[in-house]
C-alpha cells in the first residue's frame, strides 16, 4: 500500500532512530530498539478509497492501532441547495448522493413528498419504480461486489461484473433517457412509460446474461482460499454493536440482525413480493460480502415477480395539481396547459409538515428528513447517508488488524461518498 | 393514509405517546402526531434522561438512533431545532425527538447511549453551530479545513464567502472573496395582483411625470455627424489582431499560438479545416 | 442501446487502412532494418500512444471513468491505462465535483506530475461547477486550480464521451506538441 500524498514527520525521527539502533534513554534494554507508533496519511487520492476518503491511521508495524476518517472532501452542499430549488428541480440532487444507485435516492425523496402530500400512486407506477429499484440494486453491488474483490487483489470478476453494469445502464437509458442520473421517479409515479419491448429484453437478460455472468464472476472468489484468507474474521461486529452504531443494510444483515426495510416497513409495492433476507452468521467482510451476493439473486427474483404481475394502466398519478399532463392533452386543452406551465415554473405547493422517510437502498437505511413550510421549495431536507454510521465505525472495525485489511474493510461496507459528504 | 410510504406500524402512534407521556414525565413539553409520524418535544436538560427511557422501558425499545438532522427557525426565541430519529427494530416504529437550542445553550450529548451519534452531532456542530456538551470530539466534519461559518443556518448565503482559486504568484491555492459572474436568480412566484411587495422592473416609470412637448427633430448634419462618429468606432485596432490577446495559462494556448505566428506548416490533420482567419478555434 | 449479443458489422462507414502505406512502411523496414522519422514526430507518436491517465475520480464522473476501462468501452486500446501514481502519468482525469476541501490535494497531485502533464476535466462539475455552481463549498470549474486541455461536457458524459475527449487530446497533442512544449 503506497500513500500517495503526504506521510507524517513525526515518522522521520523514530525512523532514524531505529536505524541507528538507539534505545529509549528512560528503558534502555540491552538488544532492543525503541519503536514508536506512528500515523500515515491514506488518501484524499487513493484507489482503494474508493473516493475521496482521507484515513489518518495511526499504527504500530502493521497494526492498526487506531483510525481518524476525515470525510467532507466531496461536501458539495446539496441540503442547502435543496432549500432553494422547487421539488422537481430538487430530484436530481438525489441522482447524484449515492451515484452507484441514483434511482434508490431518489425513491426516498419522492415517498417523503408524497406523504407529506398524501398523494396515491398508480400501481403500474408502483411496479415500475420496484422494477428499476431493483435494478439499480444489481447494479450497485455490482460495483461494490467488483471493486471489493479487486481490492483485495482479484481482478477478473470485476471486469464481468462491470459488463452487467454496462447492460443495466443500457436498461435504465432506454426507460428514462441517461445512463447514471436517471431523474426518472416523479412523486405520483415515474416520468414516462417504458416500452414492452424493453421489458422483454430485461426479462431474457434476467435469465440468460445476468445469471452466466454473474454466477461466473462470483464463482471465482465465493470459494477462493486467498479470497477467504483476506474476509473471513476481518472486521467481526456482533449483533449489539450494529444495532448501536446505527448500522443498516448489508452491515445489519451480515451482523445477523434480519432487518430489511422492504420486508419490515414495505413501500410501494414490495409488500407484495416474495423474496428473502439473506443474514450474515460471523458478521465478517466475508458475510458481508455473501449478503450481497445473495441479494443480487434475490433482487433478480423481483424483478421476475414484477414482470410477471406488472398491470396496465397510467404510470403517474391523475392529481393535476402534482403531476403535469402528457403533452397531446396540452396539445388541445387550454387547462393542461396552463397546469404544466404552472407546474413548471412554480412547481406544487407541499402542505407543512414534518416526515422522516426511509427506504432499502443497496447501502442500507437511506433517510430523508423532510421539512415543508407550505411553500414550493423543501424549508429543510436532511439526508440521512448510509455511508455515516458505517464509516464511523471503522475505527473499532479495523483496530487489532493488519494495514492491508482496511481495504478490505472499506470494500465490505460499501461507502460512497457523495453519498456520505452529501 | 394514500401514498404508497414505509408501512412500520403507524397503528402504534396513540400508544406510544402515552408510554412516552408515562416514561419521561416533566421533560415531555408536547407530544404531537404530524403527518402520521410522532413527535416529541423534550427539554434540553432533559434529554439524556428522556432517551435512556425511550430506549430501555419495554413497550417503548428504541434501539436504533439513526439521524440527528437541525432545523434553523430564525424567528423563534430559541432558534435551532435538534431532531433525533429513533427507531425500533422489535415494535418496528419511528418516532421523532424534538429539542430545541440556541448559540449558546449547549444540548448534551447522547454519545453515551448511542456511539453512533458522535459523528451525527459534529455535523449538527459543523452545520448549525449548535453545541453539544459531553461529546468528547467537537470537531468540525463536513465542511473544509479552517472553513468559518455554519453554512446551513438560514442567514448564510447560498454561495458562502470564499472562493478558492490557484495563485501563480504564490504557487498556492488561495482564498477569495466570492465574485460571481452571474447571480443565482431566485423567482418568488407571486402574481403581482395578490401579493408581491416589490416594484416589478419598469414599473417604476409609470410614477414618472410625462416631459413636456415632443422631442425636436434632428438635422441632416447631425445624422451624418452621429454616424462619422459611429464608424470610427466599429473599425479594428489594427487588422492582425481581431480579437484582444488573453493572458496564456493553460498550455494549449501557448502550444497553439506559437506554431501559428512563426508561419509554420501544421501537420496534416484530416479533423482540422485550416481557414485563413485566425478564429478561436485555430 | 441494449443488449446486443452478437455484433453485426455494417460494411459502410467503416474506413479501410491504408494498405499501401503499410506496404511502404513494412518494405522500408525489411530493406533497411530500420525507420526515419522526424524526432518531432517520434515524441508525438510516443505521447499520444501511452496516455497513461491519473485515476483523479471525485464523483459521479469517476464511475463512468472506470466504466471507459472496463471491457466494453477498453480505453487501453487507445494505449491510455490508469495509473495510481501521480509521478507515473501524463494525463490527469478530474472526474466529479470539486470541493473547496478538496482543491489544494488535487493541485498537489497536479504538481507531482512530471512533464509533459495534460488535465482532461470531465463533466459539467469540473468544467465549472454545473449543478452546484452556486454552492458555498464547490469550486466552480477545475481550471480555477490547474489548466485544462480538454473539457468533456456532460453530467456526467458518458464513457464515450470520455473516450472522444481523450481522443481529442490525443489530436491536440499531435497538433501542437513541440519538443520544449
Amino acid at each position: 500500500m503506497s500513500e500517495t500524498l503526504t506521510q507524517n514527520e513525526h515518522a522521520i525521527d523514530p525512523a532514524l532512530a531505529k536505524i541507528a539502533h538507539v534505545t529509549d534513554a528512560d528503558h534502555p534494554e540491552a538488544g532492543d530498539v525503541a519503536i514508536q507508533n506512528y500515523t500515515i496519511n491514506f488518501g484524499p487520492q487513493h484507489p482503494a478509497a474508493h473516493g475521496v476518503l482521507r484515513l489518518v491511521m495511526e499504527l504500530d508495524g502493521e497494526i492498526v492501532e487506531r483510525i481518524d476518517p476525515h470525510v467532507g472532501l466531496l461536501h458539495r452542499g446539496t441540503e442547502k441547495l435543496i432549500e432553494y430549488k422547487t421539488y422537481a428541480q430538487a430530484i436530481p440532487y438525489f441522482d447524484r448522493l449515492d451515484y452507484c444507485s441514483p434511482l434508490c435516492m431518489e425513491h426516498s425523496f419522492v415517498l417523503a413528498i408524497e406523504k407529506l402530500l398524501d398523494l396515491e400512486v398508480p400501481v403500474r407506477a408502483q411496479y415500475l419504480r420496484v422494477f428499476f429499484a431493483e435494478l439499480t440494486r444489481i447494479c450497485n453491488h455490482m460495483l461494490n461486489l467488483g471493486s471489493h474483490v479487486m481490492d483485495v487483489g482479484a481482478m477478473t470478476p470485476n471486469l464481468w461484473l462491470f459488463e452487467i453494469r454496462e447492460d443495466c445502464m443500457g436498461f435504465l437509458e432506454r426507460a428514462s433517457g441517461a445512463r447514471m442520473h436517471h431523474n426518472y421517479l416523479r412523486p405520483g409515479g415515474v416520468h414516462q412509460d417504458v416500452p414492452l419491448k424493453l421489458l422483454t429484453d430485461i426479462g431474457d437478460w434476467l435469465d440468460t446474461r445476468l445469471p452466466r455472468l454473474f454466477e461466473d464472476a462470483i464463482s471465482l472468489v465465493a470459494d477462493n482460499r486467498i479470497f477467504k484468507q483476506r474476509n473471513v474474521d476481518i472486521a467481526t461486529v456482533s449483533r449489539e454493536d450494529a444495532i448501536a452504531w446505527g448500522f443498516s443494510g448489508p452491515m445489519i444483515r451480515a451482523a445477523g440482525v434480519p432487518w430489511d426495510l422492504r420486508k419490515s416497513q414495505p413501500y410501494d409495492v414490495y409488500a407484495k413480493m416474495d423474496f428473502e433476507v439473506p443474514v450474515g452468521t460471523r458478521g465478517d467482510c466475508y458475510d458481508r460480502f455473501m449478503v450481497r451476493v445473495e441479494e443480487v439473486r434475490q433482487s433478480a427474483r423481483i424483478m421476475r415477480q414484477c414482470l410477471n404481475e406488472m398491470p396496465e394502466g397510467p404510470i403517474a398519478s391523475l392529481d393535476r395539481k402534482v403531476v403535469p399532463p402528457k403533452r397531446a392533452e396540452m396539445k388541445s386543452s387550454m387547462e393542461a396547459l396552463i397546469h404544466h406551465f404552472k407546474l413548471y415554473t412554480e412547481g406544487y405547493h407541499v402542505p407543512a409538515g414534518e416526515v422522516y422517510v426511509a427506504t432499502e437502498s443497496p447501502k442500507g437505511e437511506f433517510g430523508v428528513y423532510l421539512v415543508s413550510d407550505g411553500s414550493n421549495k423543501p424549508y429543510r431536507c436532511k439526508i440521512r447517508p448510509t455511508a455515516f454510521s458505517h464509516l464511523q465505525a471503522m475505527d473499532f472495525m479495523s483496530r487489532g488488524h493488519m494495514l492491508a485489511d482496511t481495504t478490505a474493510i472499506l470494500g465490505a461496507m460499501d461507502i460512497v461518498f457523495g453519498e456520505c459528504d452529501r | 393514509m394514500r401514498a404508497p410510504a414505509p408501512a412500520w406500524a403507524a397503528s402504534l402512534n396513540e400508544a406510544t405517546i402515552e408510554a412516552a407521556r408515562g416514561a419521561i414525565g416533566a421533560a415531555l413539553t408536547d407530544a404531537v402526531e404530524v403527518a402520521g409520524e410522532v413527535q416529541l418535544h423534550v427539554t434540553r436538560d432533559g434529554l439524556v434522561a428522556a432517551m435512556t427511557a425511550l430506549r430501555d422501558t419495554p413497550g417503548l425499545e428504541y434501539q436504533q438512533l439513526m439521524e440527528i438532522a437541525g432545523v434553523d427557525y430564525p424567528d423563534r426565541a430559541e432558534r435551532f431545532e435538534v431532531v433525533y430519529c429513533l427507531l425500533s427494530l422489535t415494535r418496528n416504529h419511528r418516532l421523532h425527538v424534538h429539542v430545541p437550542a440556541t448559540e449558546d445553550a449547549a444540548v448534551p450529548s447522547v454519545t453515551g447511549l448511542w456511539p453512533v451519534a458522535g459523528w451525527l452531532e459534529r455535523e449538527v456542530y459543523d452545520m448549525f453551530g449548535v453545541l453539544f456538551a459531553g461529546n468528547r470530539d467537537l470537531r468540525r466534519i463536513l465542511t473544509d479545513y479552517g472553513f468559518r461559518g455554519h453554512p446551513f443556518r438560514k442567514d448564510f448565503p447560498l454561495t458562502g464567502y470564499t472562493e478558492l482559486r490557484y495563485s501563480e504568484e504564490q504557487k498556492r491555492v488561495v482564498y477569495e472573496p466570492v465574485k460571481l459572474a452571474q447571480d443565482f436568480r431566485t423567482f418568488d412566484f407571486m402574481s403581482p395582483w395578490e401579493g408581491a411587495e416589490y416594484v416589478l422592473p419598469g414599473d417604476e416609470k409609470a410614477k414618472l411625470p410625462e416631459a413636456k412637448g415632443a422631442p425636436s427633430p434632428v438635422t441632416a448634419t447631425e445624422v451624418q455627424k452621429a454616424d462619422a462618429a459611429q464608424a470610427a468606432k466599429a473599425a479594428p485596432e489594427a487588422p492582425s489582431q481581431p480579437y484582444a490577446k488573453k493572458d496564456a495559462q493553460s498550455t494549449a494556448q501557448t502550444g497553439a499560438g506559437r506554431s501559428e505566428s512563426e508561419g509554420a506548416p501544421k501537420p496534416a490533420d484530416p479533423d482540422v479545416v485550416p481557414t485563413k482567419g485566425q478564429g478561436q478555434n485555430q | 442501446m441494449g443488449v446486443e449479443l452478437a455484433h453485426q458489422p455494417s460494411g459502410q462507414g467503416v474506413i479501410a487502412p491504408d494498405q499501401a502505406f503499410f506496404d511502404g512502411l513494412n518494405g522500408e523496414l525489411t530493406d533497411k532494418g530500420f525507420l526515419v522519422t522526424s524526432t518531432e514526430e517520434l515524441f508525438q507518436w510516443a505521447r499520444t500512444g501511452s496516455l497513461w491517465w491519473m485515476t483523479f475520480g471525485l464523483a459521479c464522473c469517476a464511475v463512468e471513468m472506470i466504466h471507459v476501462n472496463m471491457p466494453r468501452y477498453d480505453m487501453e486500446r487507445f494505449g491510455a491505462a490508469p495509473r495510481a501514481s501521480p509521478r507515473q502519468s501524463d494525463v490527469m482525469i478530474v472526474a466529479g465535483t470539486l470541493c473547496n476541501k478538496m482543491a489544494p490535494a488535487l493541485r498537489r497531485v497536479y504538481d507531482q506530475m512530471s512533464e509533459p502533464k495534460y488535465v482532461i476535466s470531465m463533466g459539467s462539475c469540473a468544467n465549472g461547477g454545473g449543478y452546484y455552481h452556486y454552492s458555498y463549498s464547490v469550486v466552480r470549474g477545475c481550471d480555477r486550480i490547474v489548466p485544462v486541455d480538454i473539457y468533456v461536457p456532460g453530467c456526467p458524459p458518458t464513457a464515450e464521451a470520455l473516450l472522444y475527449g481523450v481522443m481529442q487530446l490525443q489530436r491536440k497533442i499531435r497538433r501542437a506538441g513541440s519538443i520544449e512544449r
